[in-house]
């Protein structure tokens, strides 16, 4: 294993970054490499089943003459934190369904620990589907008695009285669905998801209603579930939490992958042609500015996209003669920057000329 | 078949438990039973008012034994054997002479009595009611009453009038009243069920008769019974499945168990609500026909094919209601949709009066043989007091497996594709394509 760790730091990541960044990013991209080479080194010993818990090869599914998702591979390895971007409609769902055999593709291949699927459900996996539906009429404790007794085949009842504590629902154990709010009936709908502790859970846009309290406790809870082994794979619009929590994303647009691997590997093929800049100024300064794609303007803080080859120092000393500078940042496109610059309605113009 | 039984056990819950099921459950047998109840009111507190009549006797020959039989009436029928309390009305008759000149207006100022209430109803007799032949016009009994159809009352004067008229002809004949008993003796035909063999004593046994009650009521309650189960279990399938597609329960199912599982989970569900209720009703009807003595009505042959048909029943008309429902959309959809659901339920209703009447005629044979109309009419036909021939019911319950199998095959595959479709309407062309291609 060691040589592979040689051949992982020949690459090292692109300069301007800070040390502990720097050394993080290599980490990360040593990761990626290393399980590449794993990857390799067991197909020839026909064992690398162990290292992916998914594998999607070449899935197509079309619904009438709409192509939900097109082509796509994938591999989630085990133990990761996988998100899913794209716009709305972009196939995410679709994929998410295919991995569920809730669906089934027209073509392409899905493997399971490395096994071709059956035709019964997955086992060990806990689902949580972007439209949340539960039986009204039930109290949450029978609910959720249903659910792990489903997915699991027995009374799961201390842990349904755990999670009820620890996601604050404790007080409407006896009390009826329909009288929870929006966003109760997540947290419920999560627990229903993760009682009976799956190896491979699947959360379609959990976040998605979540005041930012019960936002973070669901990460938390997420990132708890990863250290103990399970595999996770969610679908979400915010990006600040996919760049935050994932060890690897996937961005899919008009149901083809656009973007796959770790977050450093996806902003390294944007390479550093960002800048964030403070100014007395503000936002006036840039204007007439050559070599600026794009602005983002925050108010107290700009966001520019600069045109491929342009020098960040002769932007720098340009600026320096127009105003004083407070922070004046070289650095990776934001996730949500790069999401921006695949799915926005210019670039689609743009495509379909 | 171990998340069957999970989903089973929700399904069962969640109906069982509703108030709707136990006032159902209830409100059956209430209904019944108060219709025996109001029957026995309505007996007890029988119009004991002694009431008035007017008799136009053209004959002259009705009032002596008019007066007889009144007198006999008024004095003993109408008082309980044992009690000595009056139980029904005495009867007062006044006989007035026919008016020749204006008879019209005799009729019209004694219409005008009963209508004030004076007189309860006034009878003419025909002159020639000794001798009818050759002077039928002439010889009648007409009753006029304010509802004279309902008035049973007519039946009182017509016996007294014509057994006092047999007499008369008898005596003409010069007859004694052996040879008048011959004459008048009308034999009745009596039903009969087949004499049997007792399979354990190996006696033969008598042949019982049967009555009315038997030949209709047994089938018809049986009938009855399982549409009302099929209502009750399979049908509400349609829009509970519908709900489940809408609300998104089936997709958060589905990550945990296949289409099929979800299904029979479903239908299952219905087949045990159904089976609660009807063993309840079924046990309670046993009880009760024990209770009053009619236990010789409790069709004990026939109850363990009612309950494996009504089984097969739920399952073929559940699993297509369920898969109907996974294509529904909305409201309008799902009522569009419950009609043919329920033909087959209720099509056999329809075909009570002539299937009872020859249970084993061409019809009736022809329908039980036809699957989604064997279970009820092959099981209304086994309890109506004609014997079918053995195979039938065999044949038929080969054919109503064969056909469930068929319709839970094919519900399932519509069932599998429609759940996850959104938007797309319920019509023929789309039914087949999610059935044959998936």
């Amino acid at each position: 294993m060691a040589q592979f760790r040689t051949v992982q730091f020949v690459n090292t990541g692109p300069s301007g970054l800070s040390p502990g960044l720097h050394l993080k990013q290599k980490t990360l991209r040593h990761t990626k490499q290393f399980k590449k080479k794993i990857l390799s080194w067991n197909l020839r010993n026909s064992n690398y089943s162990m290292m992916n818990i998914i594998e999607l090869s070449g899935v197509t599914k079309t619904f009438g003459s709409v192509v939900a998702v097109d082509d796509l591979s994938l591999e989630v390895p085990k133990g990761s934190i996988y998100g899913f971007i794209g716009p709305n409609g972009s196939g995410k769902t679709t994929t998410i369904r295919i991995i569920m055999k809730i669906m089934y593709p027209d073509r392409g291949k899905l493997l399971i620990n490395g096994h071709e699927h059956n035709s019964d459900r997955l086992q060990n996996v806990g689902y949580l589907p972007e439209d949340r539906g539960l039986y009204k009429k039930m109290k949450i404790r029978e609910l959720l008695k249903f659910h792990g007794e489903l997915n699991d085949g027995t009374d799961l009842s201390n842990r349904i009285n755990h999670w009820l504590e620890r996601l604050d629902l404790k007080a409407y154990k006896e009390k009826k669905v329909e009288t929870l709010s929006k966003g109760m009936r997540q947290k419920l709908q999560f627990i229903a998801t993760i009682l009976h502790q799956p190896e491979l859970i699947i959360l379609d846009e959990p976040f998605s209603g979540l005041d930012p309290v019960n936002a973070d406790m669901m990460k938390d809870i997420i990132l708890e579930l990863q250290q103990k082994g399970a595999t996770i794979i969610f679908s979400t619009h915010d990006m600040a939490m996919a760049e935050r929590m994932c060890d690897y994303i996937l961005m899919i647009y008009e149901g083809k992958k656009v973007l796959d691997g770790t977050l450093n590997h996806i902003q390294n093929q944007y390479g550093n042609d960002t800048l964030r800049i403070q100014s007395e100024m503000g936002v006036a300064v840039l204007k007439g500015m050559k070599g600026i794609e794009n602005v983002n303007d925050f108010g107290k803080l700009q966001e520019i996209r600069l045109e491929p080859d342009v020098d960040p120092q002769k932007i720098l000393a340009e600026l320096l003669k127009k105003t004083r500078i407070s922070k004046f940042e070289i650095t990776k496109p934001s996730l949500n920057d790069i999401f921006i610059r695949i799915a926005s309605p210019e670039r689609k113009e743009a495509g379909n000329e | 078949m171990n998340k069957i039984w999970i989903l089973f056990k929700r399904e069962y819950r969640a109906a069982v438990r509703t108030k709707s099921f136990i006032i159902s459950l209830l409100l059956v047998p209430i209904m019944m039973g108060g219709g025996f109840a109001a029957m026995i009111i309505m007996e007890k507190n029988k119009d004991t008012d002694d009431k008035k009549f007017v008799v136009i006797d053209h004959s002259g020959l009705m009032t002596r034994p008019v007066n007889q039989a009144l007198e006999t009436r008024n004095s003993e029928e109408i008082f309980h054997t044992i009690t000595g309390e009056k139980i029904d009305a005495a009867y007062m008759v006044e006989f007035m002479e026919p008016d020749l000149q204006d008879p019209e207006g005799q009729q019209l100022s004694l219409s005008a009595r009963v209508e004030s209430q004076e007189l309860h109803a006034f009878i003419e007799i025909g002159p020639d009611i000794l001798h009818p032949a050759g002077e039928e016009t002439k010889a009648y009994l007409k009753y006029y009453s304010q509802h004279s159809f309902n008035d049973q009352i007519r039946y009182w004067f017509q016996n007294v009038v014509n057994n006092n008229l047999r007499e008369l002809r008898a005596a003409e004949l010069n007859l004694d009243e052996t040879q008048a008993k011959d004459l008048l003796w009308w034999i009745n035909v009596e039903g009969m069920g087949l004499v049997t063999v007792d399979k354990r004593t190996g006696e033969q046994q008598e042949a019982e008769k049967t009555n009315e009650l038997q030949t209709f009521l047994v089938p018809y309650v049986l009938l009855i019974m399982m549409f009302m189960l099929v209502m009750m279990s399979a049908i509400p399938q349609l829009s509970s499945v519908m709900e489940e597609k809408n609300e998104k329960i089936a997709e958060v199912l589905l990550g945990t168990i296949t289409p099929f599982q979800f299904m029979m989970g479903k239908v299952m569900g219905g087949i045990g609500v159904s089976l609660t209720t009807a063993a309840i009703y079924v046990s309670a009807g046993v009880f009760t026909l024990n209770y009053i003595g009619m236990e010789s009505l409790i069709p004990v042959d026939v109850l363990p094919w009612f309950f494996i048909f009504t089984i097969l029943f739920i399952l073929m008309v559940g699993s297509g209601m369920a898969a109907l429902g996974a294509t529904c959309n909305d409201n309008k959809d799902a009522q569009s949709l419950t009609f043919p659901g329920i033909l087959p339920a209720i099509i056999p209703m329809f075909l009570i009066a002539p299937i009872i009447a020859d249970p084993t005629g061409p019809l009736a044979t022809t329908i039980a043989l036809i699957p989604p109309f064997t279970p009820t009419v092959m099981v209304m036909r086994m309890a109506s007091p004609v014997t079918i021939p053995m195979w039938q019911p065999i044949v038929g319950l080969i054919g109503v497996t064969l056909y469930t199998i068929f319709t839970v095959w094919i519900g399932a595959r519509i069932f599998k594709t429609a759940i996850l479709i959104q938007g797309q309407k319920p019509t023929i062309s789309n039914l087949f394509k999610y059935a044959f291609k998936g």
